[in-house]
């Protein structure tokens, strides 16, 4: 049971959240946006893709565009981009628990126009037997590695590019806004339209992620999008530690090995829901005792540049800001200086 | 270049903050405002810097009309305050704070993941051979690598003022620069501050409660009761003034 | 017409799934996000109490509601208490870990498949035109009997004016000598205790099943929103309003768009007047120019 194979999908598996989990890193661990709408903006993306790769017309949907993979793969990226630019204008004006209410309204009334509008997503039923790419040149098994390597090299595109975002001038101003967002707006910052371009740059990196996802699953059907997704990749994130860009990836391979080893317990089948029951019991379980014991996560880098004088400016580190966010910059965007 | 209040008014659910107040603030001297708790001093601060815009009158800064604008627009123009409790940006450090201060909100979009110019690298370059500069002068020169929530209040306190000057100031809006500072800063502080606004001909309107420390730098000074402007003129004067030393004498502990 | 009184039906369960959520929020300073996997839970045991020990509707419901109660006390010394001190939003996402837990243990113990409470509504009445089933009428008696006691309790007792102390100044109450333990035992047993007592009403009128709790929290958040998250007589004229305007709304938009139809209420409110339809304070606290 426990074969090479099984382990290689578990990992690709841990790499898509883990992707997921660093680009939600840079919005609410440095960006202190508190989203709750991440399945929204996936869900955006990935119907994105299906509906505009559709080719067969036995689907019975109102269009079949049969676009290219390649060609559909940026598309949902922008599409998910502009999703997120509507979302992010209203939401933004909005300040913590309401953003986080309004974040996650609209991920459900996302989910809910894809089950509604079924001659575009086919509802509830979905989409099944996906193509995925260099499928017809390796079949059958061997295929898991190939996407390991897809998922691997998305994975890494999404480091490099939230490392970047890290080191830049433009991170550092987002953790600066989360930190005291009056005085950043007394430093001249346009803070709220910072935040929306965070957010569309979320969107578009999400939206690219999607398909990637929807080549492991290889069906696409709207409980894909429910709320539960989003909180295995807060929990990702928040076991792994906010701030710290490798705190996601090892949070969500953590989370993803833990929950599908349990999973390989043998269990009689006449007690099938107990097996179901286990994932959202653990990746609970988890949240709850993290925060409880370690709430600046397991993984925080804590005083990445305390000590560090002299080097500064040949090895300019990314603050991974391990104070927790979660404790601290939640409360510090909440008290603003200026009615002192 | 100056600030110009003209019948400025401000309330809060009935309760007058700011009224009618009409003053110039010129663009290179400085300017000291002073009053009771509750005078509206800060309120004045957060009408003019945008955070409350007023509810009548205008504001003028270097010819331009700033009421209504964003908070951050009215920085942009040169208008930089700080705040009464330096809070500052928690979890960077002194040099990150810096450095964000002096670079420009252009260099701060997500669009600079996908530029590789050196524009970026020689502004930071230039920006951190500042810091370093400023840091120094006002005694903060081996903390630059530690986190803002870790120094003392003192020190936040003089980061607020190190961190303000990064932004290219045209004039400044110093709330409570003193309060915290350990007494011998505090000469070195308003040393420092003259200094400056003679160098760059930078105005500044500055609110305390420490009155000696005033009535060494300031230029002219302002007397705020209950939101009315009740004095103008040389600190020698208002010194003199029985009615303002009565008020303000009544209102606080005058620090000597 | 008839679906003005299907919103009313709809609206006192959505009223009495909202106050214990806003009672918590009011006091403990956080959205917890568990409250709809309580729910669910009452909802999954007074069916099992009426299914394996053929209860009457009434005793099962009564025995599941003071039940629940008590778990809820329990659960918030457990997983809240303790954390109390890290602020809203470490307590939030530990009632999103929670509520997870929950509705693993509810597919553990009663499994996902669906359940219907086997009771009968009663016949018809018409009333001005209008049919109500007598099951229906009991429904919103039982919510307005509810909804009164608990006025009752907090205007009339020494404990319930403590809970009213402690819901508008926590601080000032902790200084006056407030039984503040006894009080926030107090308020968990309210909240858990009107969240079955919905869990059930909303197993009466359709059926039971393990998504109950996901997607009942949204619908919830929104009432409780629209009710300005501070004042208990706001959040019910709002679950009333809303579960007006949900089944109002079914005669002019396809049925399907009813769930869509809270959340766009919900996002139109916040956006528009995040203080709530009734309330006026909060407003700066929503928002940030």
């Amino acid at each position: 049971m426990t074969s090479p194979i099984f382990w290689v999908g578990v990992l690709t598996l841990a790499l898509i959240y883990g992707s997921l989990a660093m680009v939600l890193n840079v919005e609410s661990g440095w960006g202190g946006m508190w989203d709750l709408g991440v399945a929204g903006l996936l869900a955006s993306g990935a119907y994105c893709y299906v509906i505009l790769t559709i080719d067969d017309p036995e689907l019975d949907t109102k269009f079949v565009p049969g676009w290219p993979m390649w060609l559909a793969w940026p598309a949902a990226a922008l599409f998910t981009g502009l999703v997120a630019l509507a979302i992010a204008v209203p939401a933004l004006r909005l300040r913590r628990e309401y953003f986080l209410i309004t974040t996650l309204a609209f991920a459900e009334i996302i989910r809910q126009l894809i089950v509604i509008q079924t001659d575009l997503t086919r509802g509830t039923t979905g989409v099944a037997n996906l193509d995925r790419p260099f499928d017809t040149i390796v079949e059958g098994r061997n295929y898991n590695y190939v996407l390991l390597g897809i998922v691997a090299f998305t994975a890494l595109v999404v480091y490099l590019i939230t490392r970047r975002v890290g080191r830049s001038a433009y991170g550092r101003a987002l953790r600066a806004a989360r930190d005291n967002e009056a005085l950043a707006l007394a430093l001249g910052k346009p803070v709220n339209r910072m935040r929306i371009k965070t957010f569309v740059l979320v969107g578009v990196l999400i939206g690219a992620i999607a398909p990637v996802y929807l080549f492991y699953i290889r069906a696409i059907s709207p409980q894909l999008f429910a709320p539960g997704i989003t909180f295995t990749i807060w929990t990702a994130l928040v076991i792994g530690g906010m701030g710290s860009i490798r705190g996601g990836v090892i949070g969500a391979v953590m989370l993803i090995g833990f929950t599908e080893a349990v999973g390989l317990i043998e269990v009689d089948p006449a007690h099938i829901n107990i097996l179901v029951a286990i994932e959202p019991f653990l990746v609970g379980l988890l949240l709850v005792a993290v925060l409880r014991f370690r709430p600046e996560g397991l993984f925080a880098e804590r005083n990445t540049f305390g000590a560090r004088r002299g080097n500064h400016r040949t090895n300019r580190r990314p603050a991974s800001a391990p104070v927790g966010p979660i404790t601290g910059a939640g409360t510090a965007a909440a008290a603003p200086t200026v009615s002192a | 270049m100056e600030l110009v209040l003209d019948r400025v008014c401000k309330s809060f659910g009935g309760v007058v903050a700011v009224d009618n107040v009409s003053v110039r603030i010129p663009r290179d001297e400085i300017t000291a405002l002073i009053g009771p708790n509750g005078a509206g001093k800060t309120t004045l601060f957060n009408t003019v810097t945008g955070f409350d815009p007023p509810d009548r009158g205008s504001i003028t800064f270097a010819g331009k009309r700033i009421d209504g604008l964003p908070p951050w627009r009215v920085a942009g123009l040169g208008l930089i305050r700080t705040f009464q409790t330096p809070v500052g940006f928690t979890t960077l450090t002194v040099l990150e704070s810096m450095l964000t201060a002096a670079t420009p909100y252009s260099m701060e979009s997500p669009r600079q993941v996908l530029s590789f110019g050196r524009k970026a690298h020689r502004l930071e370059r230039k920006a951190e051979a500042q810091a370093e500069q400023i840091t120094t002068e006002l005694g903060l020169g081996d903390l630059l690598d530690m986190r803002t929530d870790e120094l003392s209040a003192g020190d936040r306190k003089l980061l607020e003022f190190a961190r303000q000057l990064m932004a290219e100031p045209k004039m400044l809006l110093l709330d409570e620069p003193a309060a915290a500072v350990a007494p011998a800063s505090i000469g070195k502080l308003s040393q420092l501050v003259r200094q400056l606004c003679r160098e760059r001909g930078l105005g500044s309107l500055i609110i305390d409660h420490n009155l000696s420390f005033l009535m060494q730098i300031a230029d002219s000074v302002h007397v705020l009761d209950r939101g009315v402007l009740i004095a103008s003129g040389p600190p020698a004067d208002i010194a003199a003034d029985s009615d303002v030393m009565r008020i303000y004498l009544g209102g606080e502990e005058v620090v000597t | 017409m008839q679906n003005v009184i299907f919103g009313i039906v709809t609206g006192s369960t959505l009223a009495i799934a909202t106050i214990g959520f806003a009672m918590v929020h009011q006091t403990e300073n956080f959205l917890n996000i568990a409250h709809a996997q309580v729910m669910a839970l009452g909802a999954f045991v007074g069916v099992f109490l009426v299914e394996s020990y053929d209860l009457n509707i009434f005793l099962a419901g009564a025995i599941t509601v003071i039940g629940v109660g008590v778990f809820g006390v329990g659960l918030a010394a457990v997983f809240f208490r303790p954390i109390r001190h890290l602020g809203g939003t470490v307590l939030l996402f530990t009632s999103i870990g929670l509520a997870l837990m929950l509705y693993a243990v509810i597919i553990a113990l009663f499994s996902t498949r669906p359940r219907i409470y086997p009771v009968g509504f009663g016949g018809l009445h018409e009333i001005a035109g209008v049919d109500i089933a007598t099951g229906e009428l009991v429904i919103v008696g039982l919510a307005f009997v509810g909804i009164t006691a608990l006025q009752l309790f907090l205007n009339g007792t020494g404990l319930g004016r403590a809970v009213r102390a402690v819901a508008s100044n926590d601080d000032l109450a902790r200084v006056r000598g407030v039984p503040v333990r006894r009080v926030s035992n107090t308020i968990w047993f309210i909240s858990s205790a009107f969240a079955a007592l919905a869990g059930v009403m909303i197993g009466v009128l359709s059926s039971v099943n393990a998504e109950l709790g996901w997607h009942n929290i949204l619908i919830i958040l929104a009432a409780a929103v629209l009710g300005g998250l501070r004042s208990i007589s706001g959040v019910i004229v709002a679950g009333l309003l809303l579960g007006i305007v949900m089944d109002v709304s079914v005669l002019y938009i396809p049925t399907a768009y009813r769930p869509v139809v809270a959340f766009g209420v919900l996002v139109a409110v916040l956006v528009f007047r995040p203080e709530g339809i009734l309330s006026v304070q909060r407003r700066k606290e929503a928002v940030v120019t």
